[in-house]
């Protein structure tokens, strides 16, 4: 797939999930940073750092970001999160304004 | 019913695990400030989005949103001011150039505050109802630099400046000025109506007033229309161009109230020019320019109509009242169809084909064709003027144009019932001396009238076409029993016409010729064999006769004559010489007919089968006629033709209003009897106006008459006036 297409989302720990642009484009927050006009350096680098969310609830967001392509395109599934997820998921979403 | 409550969650805010620092606040906004300096300053490319947002948010979460906002309102405000001065250092053109360049980066800056800033403009902002940011950003702009004292007077003089330059003829950058007032529409439509709007249309009032004032005196109305229509376009574009489309309708309207609604009246009656004068030379373009601007300004069209309607009234009334073109009542008629015709076309290539002017059309139709007592004789006229020999050559469609079109002009005449009395007594002499050009045209004409005016109007019209019909059959009936015993002598051929259908004056007969008799008789004969009760007169003034002429070297010569005609030249068989008084005695026709008969016999070149003594161009009692030996002629067939159906001389067209108020009597009383025995009880006036209501369709009858009809009835004991209130009638069963 074409760089342009894909974005990088970095954790607090430093681990790198390379996903589709549209997909994190779900979060608004996200949308924003590479969107906006002006060039930041996240829309000019195609990485993005989140220094407050560990691997394990990135990794959960990334999946609900294509389960939510998914679901928005008409398949209705579950998405499972474990409870002990729950409240940091919760946060990061209110963060990512998803 | 369920009991169980809902019980609302109430989800505490997280405690963050960093450890508040005293200094916490300030450090974060002093990184956001220096971010906003940056973007400000086209420096954004070295700024993390994820570290600001995350620092706004932070600083959101940690009740610091106050200080966030004011700290964003003073460091934008302080931007502001420094725009402000840079365009208000700009000097002549650039400004409107580098206003719009500012107003660009500001709106770009904004842009990346607020995505920065969307997690306070998510969930601050809502909580303690503040202006959100993208909003807060266009206000300040609008304080710091609209409102500013050194702009705003400025700015709107530039652009009107650039207005009036374009309307001179320049070309200025749109684009531009499309851009500025686009930042002003941003900035709310409370903006650009205060700060541009309203000056811009005072302007344009102003201007369009010394304008309209110039062309006026200057121009003819045709021109002045042009222009005035090029600069309402010019104002339209310019609105599409680069205004907002709000304006339209305001510039619009300030165009034609200065340019067309106070200028209306002397543009309508300008001279030489005017409203008259393009209805008279056909200017289609100029008016239908006309309508369409002045359709835009109140009461604009209806001084166009009252005009039009004016000047047709007029021009219609000196055509009908001009005796010199009621001479020839074809010209006449066909006069008012041109006139028709013209101003149809106008109404229709100009006018929209607006039903409000085709109504002004025709009331003033109405009103002028029955200015002249004689329309309804002289249409009858055209129409027989067109079934005698008009149409020949015209296709069924063209029959049909000519056909409605005078039952339009038709429709406008008031007396009905006098077109109808001529119209049979034309239609009569079209079916008996068989010079009807179609059939179909005639029997189209009747079906026309009959759905203008009902069944009663033509059942008497229709009577005379089936009385041709059964006189086909009846001679050939009569000519099949004969066959035998007529020999070589005169073919007979009789038009049985039924009493009241056809318009026939009881007139003695004339002596017909011993040999015609004879013929007559067997036919009278033969008639009366076949059916009972029934009596036979022959109208010898309405006839047609064929002869054949032996003249002095020989020649022979077929002469198509009138009954009476015949009879005259029959007595010369047996006679040379014969004076006035003779043929008088001998045939008895009547005296006026007799002399008209001689007269077309005698005295027209070419066609004068007698010889007349003295020869002068009256027929006098003591003139004395023969036979004119020396007549030649290079056509073998010839037809004499008797003066007639021309215009009604003045005696007869007496008589014939005559009869038509005596055939009135009874159909205003019918009407008042049908009236007074659905009311019984109806008051004069009342009356009066039912019975014109009900009679219109026919003639519009005269009060007084209807007052006579209505004394007669009562004299008669069909009414009688009530006891106490004497306005009062009342129906006696």
């Amino acid at each position: 797939m074409k760089k342009e297409e894909m974005v990088t989302l970095i954790s607090a720990e430093g681990f790198e999930f390379v996903i589709d642009k549209k997909a994190a484009m779900v979060s608004q927050t996200i949308r924003n940073m590479l969107t906006s006009p002006g060039s930041f350096a996240e829309s000019r680098e195609g990485k993005v750092t989140f220094p407050e969310i560990s691997t394990a609830i990135l990794e959960k967001i990334c999946q609900y970001f294509y389960w939510s392509l998914q679901y928005a395109s008409g398949k209705e599934t579950e998405f499972h999160i474990e409870p002990e997820m729950t409240l940091e998921l919760m946060m990061a979403a209110n963060y990512l304004h998803t | 019913m369920s009991t169980q409550k809902r019980r609302n969650f109430q989800i505490e805010a997280f405690k963050h695990r960093v450890v508040v620092d005293p200094k916490y606040a300030e450090k974060t906004w002093n990184i956001l400030e220096h971010a906003i300096h940056e973007i400000y300053n086209h420096n954004a490319s070295g700024l993390s989005f994820e570290e600001l947002y995350r620092n706004a948010y932070n600083m959101v979460l940690h009740k610091f949103g106050e200080k966030l906002y004011s700290g964003l309102v003073t460091t934008m405000t302080m931007h502001l001011r420094e725009i402000s001065k840079s365009i208000e250092d700009a000097q002549g053109g650039s400004f409107l150039e580098e206003l719009n360049r500012k107003w660009a980066d500001h709106n770009k800056a904004l842009q990346m505050i607020r995505d920065i800033l969307m997690y306070m403009d998510r969930t601050f902002i809502p909580s303690t109802h503040k202006t959100p940011v993208h909003a807060l950003g266009l206000n300040l702009w609008r304080d710091n630099i609209i409102h500013s004292s050194n702009i705003q007077t400025r700015l709107l003089n530039t652009l009107l400046d650039l207005v009036q330059e374009e309307r001179t003829g320049e070309i200025i950058d749109r684009w531009l000025v499309r851009n500025v007032i686009m930042m002003l529409m941003d900035l709310g439509s409370a903006v650009y109506q205060e700060d541009f709007e309203k000056h811009f249309l005072n302007v344009s009032a102003n201007f369009y007033s010394v304008e309209s004032q110039q062309f006026i005196e200057c121009c003819d109305c045709g021109d002045y229309l042009k222009k005035a229509e090029r600069r309402l376009n010019e104002e339209m574009e310019r609105v599409s161009q680069y205004l907002d489309p709000s304006s339209e309708a305001k510039i619009t309207n300030v165009v034609e109230k200065e340019m067309i609604a106070n200028h209306m009246h002397r543009l309508v009656h300008m001279e030489n020019s005017g409203l008259v004068n393009m209805l008279v030379d056909d200017k289609y373009e100029d008016l239908g320019r006309m309508y369409s601007l002045f359709r835009r300004v109140p009461d604009g069209l209806s001084l166009i109509r009252d005009v039009m309607t004016s000047h047709i009234r007029d021009t219609g009334r000196q055509l009908v009242t001009d005796p010199e073109k009621a001479r020839n009542p074809v010209d006449f008629v066909q006069r008012l169809l041109d006139e028709k015709d013209k101003h149809d076309k106008i109404i229709s290539m100009a006018f929209n084909n607006d039903k409000t002017f085709q109504n002004a059309l025709n009331s003033s139709f109405e009103y002028f064709i029955n200015l002249n007592p004689r329309s309804p004789e002289f249409i009858s006229l055209f129409v027989d003027e067109k079934l005698r020999k008009g149409l020949k050559g015209y296709s069924e469609e063209d029959v049909e144009v000519v056909l409605d079109k005078v039952m339009m002009l038709f429709r406008y005449l008031q007396e009905k019932d006098v077109f109808e009395k001529y119209y049979k007594q034309h239609l009569a002499k079209r079916l008996l001396s068989g010079k009807t050009v179609s059939d179909d045209a005639e029997r189209s004409l009747i079906v026309k009238l009959k759905t203008e005016c009902g069944y009663q109007f033509t059942s008497k019209l229709e009577g005379m076409f089936t009385d041709m019909k059964t006189s086909q059959d009846t001679m050939q009936g009569f000519h099949a029993s004969q066959a035998t015993n007529l020999g070589d002598g005169p073919t007979l051929v009789v038009q049985v016409l039924t009493t009241g259908s056809w318009p026939t004056q009881p007139s003695p007969a004339c002596n017909l010729p011993a040999e015609i008799l004879g013929v007559c008789e067997k036919f009278r004969m033969y008639y009366l064999g076949t059916h009972t009760g029934r009596r036979l007169s022959w109208q010898t003034n309405m006839g047609t006769a064929d002869l054949k002429a032996t003249f002095g070297k020989g020649q022979k010569h077929e002469l198509n004559v009138s009954t009476y005609q015949m009879c005259i030249l029959m007595l010369f068989n047996n006679a040379d010489r014969l004076s006035y008084k003779e043929i008088e005695q001998a045939t008895e026709i009547p005296a006026s007919d007799l002399k008209r008969s001689l007269q077309s016999l005698a005295l027209i070149k070419g066609k004068n089968v007698l010889r007349k003594e003295p020869m002068s161009k009256d027929i006098g009692e003591d003139d004395a006629f023969f036979f004119n030996d020396k007549f030649t002629s290079k056509f073998i067939k010839l037809k004499i033709n008797t003066v007639n159906a021309q215009k009604e001389s003045e005696p007869e067209k007496q008589e014939t209003r005559q009869r038509v108020e005596e055939d009135r009597k009874p159909q205003v009383e019918a009407a008042i009897v049908r009236i007074m025995k659905s009311r019984r009880v109806l008051d004069h006036n009342n009356i009066v106006a039912e019975v014109t209501k009900q009679l219109q369709s026919r003639f519009l009858p005269n009060p007084v008459v209807i007052k006579k009809r209505i004394e007669s009835l009562i004299e008669r004991e069909f009414l009688e006036r009530d006891k106490v209130d004497r306005k009062l009638y009342r129906y006696l069963a």
